[in-house]
C-alpha cells in the first residue's frame, strides 16, 4: 500500500491536470471518478489525498476554484485549469515520459 | 489562494474549517450514495466510503496547511502563548511594563522636544530658505538694520525673493475701558510675503497703507481677535486707538503665527519713505529675508556682501565699515538649545539602557524557571530559533504595551516642558504626532532586542541531557555571574547619570553662593508703555521720567526707584568701545566696557556701593557717568579717574560724560560671569523697553497695586505691565539651565532606583535558590550574622565593581557637560565621591533585606524538605 501510493501521489498533480484539461470544470469527486474509470480501475487513489493536492495546486496558481451546484443541486467546489496549469501540465508530461523511458531501459537491461 | 485570503484564514480559522468540511463531506456523501446504489446498506456504505477516503482528519489538516500563511500562523500562535504566559505571572508583567513605560516614555518625551525644536523646520512654507540678516559694525554691537539700507538690500540683491524687517514696541491701546498694554510690531513692506503666510481673515496691507501719511492700518493677532472681538468677522474695519492715532483693522493673523515674538498682537506697516527713516544711521529693523529657489545661503551671503560693499563705496561715511551677516533663521532661533537637548537625549537613552538591563536580568530568571519546558520542546524537534522567537515575542508584547503607556507619559511631558521652561524657543510646538509614535515603536523593538536577546539565547542553549536530568533545583555558578554582570552594568550607568546630575546640581548651588555685587531681593521691576515717537524729544521724556520716579519714591513702602535699560544679573551684552574726551595715545590699549544706561537712583535701588566720589547728580539730562572698580583697575590704574570724561567711540559727537564716582563690581552680565569693566551712563537713555526698578520695604509683589495706582495718577494714558520681582527675572534667565538640571537629576534618581531594584531582585533570587545551602550551613553551626555578612558582601562587591566602572564611564561622559558647569570641574572629586558613597549606601540597603531574609531560614525546615 505504501509503495504504490508513493508513486501515485507523485503523479497526482499530473493526473489531475490532465483530467481538468481534458474535461473542463469538475469537482473533486468527479475527478476521482474519472481517473478511476479511465484507468480501467487500475489506479486507485486514496481519495482524501486528492484534496491537499488540489489546494496546493490552487495556491500554485495551476487551477482555479469556485463554489457551484451539481445537477443534484448540491453545493460543491469546482476546479478548472488555468493557463499556468496548462504549462505545468506539459512539464509534468515531459517528466513522466523521461521517468518511464528511464525505468523501461533499466528493466530491459536483463 | 491569494495571499490576502491566506492571511484572512489565519485570523478566521473557523471559516476555513467550515469550507473544507463542506468540500470534503460532499465527496464522502457522493461516494456513500454510489455505494448504496451498488447495493450496500447505509451503514456499510458509509464505512467503506470512509475507508476509501483515507485518513479524513489528516487530509483536512494537509489541505488546510495549503490554505494558510504559515508564517503568520506562527506569529499569531506566539502572540497567544506570550499573552497567556504573561497573564500567569502578573507581578513580573507589571514590573516590566512599568519599567518599559518609564524608559520608553521618557525617551519619547525628549525625542518629541528634539523633533519639535531642532529637527522640524520652522512652521512656515519652505522655512529653510528664511534667513536673518544683520549689519555688523565693529564699534557698534547692535545688529539692527536701517530702513534705508533694508530697502536698498531688497532692491539690489538678486538672490533674495524679498527682504523685510520688523521691530517691536509696547503700546497702550486705549479703545477699551482701561489702557491695555499690547505689543506692536512695526513691519517693513513685503512682511507677509517673505514669511510666506496670508492673513486668516481680511487682507494684507495695501501699498498706500505702506506709505507715509497714508491710511493707518493694523493686522491683529488671533488671540486679540478672540479676546476683544469674540472671533467675529466684523472685527475687520473696526478701529483701535494708540496714543494720538487710530488704526483700522484690516486683517487677522493665523493663530499659529507667533513671530517675531510670542506676544505680538498688532502688526502695522512702517513706511520706508517716512522722514525719520531716511537717515542711514537710524537702525532699528531686525531683518528677515527669503532666499530664492535653488540659491544656497552661501551664494546669498556673497551676493549681499557684494551689495553692501557697493553701498560702502557709494556712502563711505556711513557704510564703509558695515558688513552684512546672513544666518539661517532656524539656527538663530534654536541654536542655543541644541547642546542641552542632546545631553538630555543621551541621558534618557542611558536610562533606557538601565531599564533594559534590569529587564534582561528578570528574563534570565524567568528563562531559568522554564528550563524544563524549553528542553522538552527542543528535544521534540523544535528549532532553537523558533523557541527563541517565542521567548522574544513575550518581550515584544511587553515592549509594545510599554510603548503605548510611554506615549501617554510623553504626551504629558509637553506640559512639563512648558511649565519648566516656557520661554524657550518653539516649546509651544512640542506635541504628539505620528513621528513620535514611530519613534516609540522603534524604541520598543530596540528594547526588546536589548533585553530579550541574551536571555532567549541563554535559555535555548543545547544542554539537553543535563537539563532534562535535573530535578530543577541545583544551580550552576555560571548563571549567577550573568545576573551579577547585568546588575553591575546597571550600577555603572546609574553612577554615570548621577555624576552628571550631581555636577549640574552643584553648579546651581555654586551659582546661588556667588555674591552678585548687588541686592536683588526686594526689588520690583516693571515697564511703563511708551512709543518710539517720544524718543524724538529726549529732554521732555527724561523730565517726565524724573517726575514719575519722584512720584514713586514718595510712596510709603518704596525706598528707592530708578530706571535702567537692562536688568542686572540677566545676561545682556552691550560691550562697546569707550574713549576719553581727550583721546588716548596710540600706544595705550583700547578701552572696552559694558555699558549700562541708568538713572542716578540705580545704585541706591540695587544697593551697589559707591566706593569713591559721588553718585551722579539726580537731575534729568545729566551728562555724568559712573564707572565700576574693574574699569578703573583695568584702564586707569594708578591715576585718578574721577573728573575724566568718557565718550562712546562709535558716537564721538555726543557730549562726553564726566566720571563722578566709582562703584563696586556688580555681576551685571549674569551671576556665572566675572564682573567686567562697566560704564554707567546716568542719562537714562530712555527707550521703549526700559525697566523701572523700585526697592520695596516689604515683599515686592505686595506693592503692585499701589504702584499701578500711582502711575495712573501721574500718567493716565500709559499702562503699567510686567510687574515681576527682579529675582524672578534672574531665575528665568537660567530657565534652560534649570530644565536641564531638574531632568537630568530625575533621570539619574530613576536609574539608581532601577539599579537597586535589580540588585535586590537578583539577591533575592539567589537567596531563594540557596536555601538548602544556607540551611545546611546553619545546621552545621554557622552564625546567622555570618550568613548575613556573606550575602551583604556579595551585593556590595557587585556594587563596588559597578561603581568603579561607572566612575571611569563618568570621567569620559561628564566632559560633554564642561560648557554648562559653573564653579565645578567635570571631574570634581567631591561630587564623584559623594555619588559613589550614595550608591554604595543604597545598594547596601538593597542587599541587606534579602541577606536578613536568608538568615531567617530555619535549618530544620529546609532539611526536612530533602
Amino acid at each position: 500500500m505504501g509503495n504504490k501510493n508513493d508513486v501515485l501521489q507523485g503523479t497526482l498533480v499530473l493526473l489531475i491536470l490532465k483530467t481538468l484539461a481534458a474535461i473542463g470544470r469538475m469537482h473533486g469527486y468527479a475527478i476521482t471518478a474519472h481517473i478511476h474509470e479511465v484507468s480501467s480501475q487500475l489506479l486507485r487513489v486514496e481519495e482524501g489525498s486528492l484534496y491537499p493536492a488540489l489546494h496546493r495546486m490552487e495556491q500554485e496558481g495551476w487551477v482555479r476554484a469556485e463554489w457551484g451546484t451539481t445537477e443534484k443541486n448540491r453545493e460543491a467546489r469546482f476546479y478548472s485549469i488555468t493557463a499556468r496549469g496548462r504549462k505545468q501540465l506539459l512539464e509534468e508530461e515531459e517528466r513522466w515520459a523521461r521517468l518511464t523511458q528511464g525505468v523501461a531501459r533499466v528493466i530491459r537491461y536483463a | 489562494m491569494a495571499w490576502y485570503h491566506r492571511i484572512r484564514n489565519v485570523l478566521q480559522p473557523d471559516r476555513l474549517r467550515r469550507d473544507l468540511e463542506r468540500e470534503l463531506s460532499f465527496h464522502l456523501r457522493e461516494r456513500t450514495e454510489e455505494l448504496r446504489a451498488g447495493g450496500l446498506s447505509a451503514a456499510e456504505a458509509a464505512r467503506v466510503a470512509r475507508l476509501q477516503f483515507g485518513h479524513y482528519a489528516g487530509h483536512v489538516e494537509r489541505a488546510r496547511d495549503m490554505d494558510i500563511s504559515r508564517r503568520l500562523e506562527t506569529v499569531v500562535q506566539n502572540l497567544r502563548h506570550a499573552v497567556r504566559g504573561l497573564r500567569r505571572t502578573p507581578g513580573f508583567t507589571l514590573t516590566v511594563l512599568l519599567t518599559l513605560a518609564l524608559g520608553i516614555g521618557a525617551n519619547s518625551a525628549v525625542f518629541s522636544a528634539i523633533d519639535a525644536v531642532l529637527l522640524r523646520p520652522l512652521p512656515f512654507p519652505e522655512a529653510d530658505r528664511l534667513v536673518q540678516l544683520s549689519q555688523v559694525r565693529v564699534k557698534v554691537p547692535q545688529p539692527f538694520v536701517a530702513p534705508v539700507r533694508l530697502e536698498e538690500w531688497n532692491r539690489l540683491t538678486g538672490t533674495f525673493q524679498g527682504i523685510t524687517g520688523h521691530y517691536t514696541e509696547d503700546v497702550s491701546e486705549l479703545s477699551g475701558e482701561l489702557p491695555e498694554k499690547l505689543t506692536r510690531a512695526w513691519v517693513a513692506p513685503r512682511f507677509l510675503s517673505v514669511w510666506g503666510i496670508a492673513p486668516a481673515l481680511g487682507r494684507d496691507f495695501t501699498p498706500q497703507e505702506g506709505r507715509f501719511g497714508g491710511p493707518t492700518a493694523v493686522i491683529i493677532s488671533d488671540r486679540l481677535w478672540r479676546r476683544r472681538f469674540g472671533a467675529s468677522p466684523d472685527a475687520i474695519g473696526k478701529r483701535l486707538r494708540v496714543g494720538q492715532s487710530s488704526f483700522s483693522i484690516v486683517g487677522v493673523m493665523p493663530a499659529a503665527f507667533l513671530f517675531p515674538q510670542r506676544d505680538v498682537d498688532l502688526w502695522s506697516p512702517s513706511a520706508p519713505d517716512a522722514p525719520y527713516a531716511q537717515s542711514r544711521e537710524s537702525t532699528w529693523f531686525t531683518a528677515i529675508g527669503r532666499v530664492k529657489w535653488g540659491v544656497t545661503i552661501a551664494q546669498a551671503r556673497a551676493d549681499l556682501a557684494r551689495v553692501q560693499a557697493a553701498l560702502g563705496h557709494q556712502f563711505p561715511k556711513t557704510d564703509a565699515d558695515i558688513r552684512a551677516a546672513v544666518e539661517p533663521l532656524k539656527e538663530v532661533t534654536v541654536g542655543g538649545l541644541r547642546r542641552s537637548l542632546w545631553i538630555l537625549f543621551a541621558s534618557v537613552s542611558l536610562l533606557l539602557l538601565v531599564a533594559c538591563t534590569n529587564i534582561a536580568a528578570l528574563l534570565l530568571s524567568r528563562g531559568a524557571a522554564r528550563e524544563h519546558e524549553i528542553s522538552v520542546r527542543l528535544s521534540l524537534g523544535a528549532s532553537r530559533a523558533s523557541v527563541a522567537a517565542q521567548l522574544l515575542t513575550e518581550v515584544l508584547v511587553l515592549a509594545l504595551a510599554g510603548a503605548a503607556l510611554g506615549l501617554l507619559v510623553a504626551a504629558g511631558a509637553s506640559g512639563v516642558f512648558r511649565s519648566l521652561a516656557g520661554t524657550l524657543p518653539r516649546i509651544e510646538e512640542i506635541g504628539l504626532d505620528w513621528r513620535l509614535v514611530a519613534y516609540s515603536l522603534a524604541c520598543a523593538v530596540a528594547a526588546t532586542l536589548a533585553s530579550g536577546l541574551f536571555p532567549a539565547l541563554r535559555a535555548t542553549r543545547r544542554n539537553l541531557a543535563g537539563s532534562l536530568a535535573h530535578a530543577g533545583r541545583t544551580q550552576v555558578a555560571g548563571r549567577q555571574q550573568a545576573h551579577f554582570l547585568l546588575v553591575g552594568v546597571q550600577v555603572a550607568l546609574a553612577v554615570t547619570l548621577l555624576a552628571g546630575g550631581g555636577l549640574l546640581l552643584r553648579s546651581f548651588q555654586q551659582l546661588g553662593r556667588v555674591s552678585p555685587g548687588f541686592a536683588p531681593e526686594h526689588v520690583l521691576t516693571f515697564h511703563v508703555s511708551m512709543s518710539w515717537g517720544e524718543t524724538m524729544d529726549l529732554k521732555a521724556a527724561n523730565q517726565r521720567i524724573a517726575r514719575t520716579l519722584d512720584g514713586l519714591r514718595s510712596l510709603p513702602g518704596i525706598e528707592a526707584a530708578a530706571t535702567a535699560f537692562t536688568l542686572p544679573g540677566v545676561p545682556t551684552q552691550y560691550q562697546m568701545e569707550v574713549g576719553t574726551a581727550e583721546g588716548r595715545a596710540e600706544s595705550e590699549p583700547k578701552m572696552f566696557a559694558e555699558n549700562r544706561w541708568v538713572t542716578p537712583g540705580y545704585f541706591a535701588t540695587l544697593r551697589i556701593p559707591v566706593l569713591a566720589g559721588d553718585t551722579c547728580r539726580d537731575e534729568p539730562n545729566t551728562t555724568m557717568v559712573m564707572v565700576n572698580r574693574s574699569f578703573v583697575n583695568r584702564y586707569f590704574a594708578g591715576s585718578t579717574s574721577i573728573g575724566r570724561r568718557l565718550v562712546l567711540a562709535a558716537n564721538p559727537a555726543q557730549r562726553p560724560g564726566e566720571i563722578t564716582g566709582i562703584v563696586g563690581d556688580a555681576r551685571e552680565m549674569g551671576l556665572d560671569r566675572e564682573p567686567v569693566p562697566t560704564v554707567y551712563w546716568c542719562d537714562g537713555s530712555l527707550q521703549p523697553g526700559t525697566f523701572f526698578l523700585v526697592r520695596t520695604r516689604n515683599e515686592p509683589t505686595s506693592m503692585v497695586e499701589t504702584i499701578r495706582r500711582r502711575i495712573y495718577q501721574l500718567e493716565p494714558r500709559r499702562s503699567v505691565y510686567d510687574l515681576v520681582p527682579l529675582a524672578g527675572h534672574i531665575s528665568e534667565a537660567y530657565a534652560q539651565n534649570r530644565l536641564r538640571t531638574i531632568l537630568l537629576v530625575f533621570f539619574a534618581l530613576t536609574a539608581v532606583s532601577l539599579a537597586c531594584v535589580g540588585l535586590y531582585g537578583t539577591l533575592s533570587y539567589l537567596v531563594t535558590l540557596r536555601r538548602r545551602e544556607v540551611g545546611l550551613r546553619l545546621a552545621l553551626g554557622a552564625l546567622r550574622t555570618q550568613v548575613v555578612r556573606r550575602f551583604l558582601m556579595q551585593g556590595l562587591r557587585v556594587s563596588a565593581a559597578g561603581c568603579a566602572a561607572g566612575i571611569a564611564l563618568a570621567a569620559i561622559c561628564t566632559r560633554f557637560l564642561a560648557g554648562m558647569l559653573f564653579g565645578v570641574s567635570p571631574s570634581d572629586p567631591m561630587t564623584l565621591a559623594t555619588v559613589v558613597a550614595a550608591v554604595l549606601a543604597v545598594s547596601a540597603l538593597a542587599s541587606l533585606v534579602p541577606a536578613v531574609r536568608a538568615a531567617r531560614v530555619e535549618p530544620m525546615e529546609v532539611l526536612r524538605e530533602e
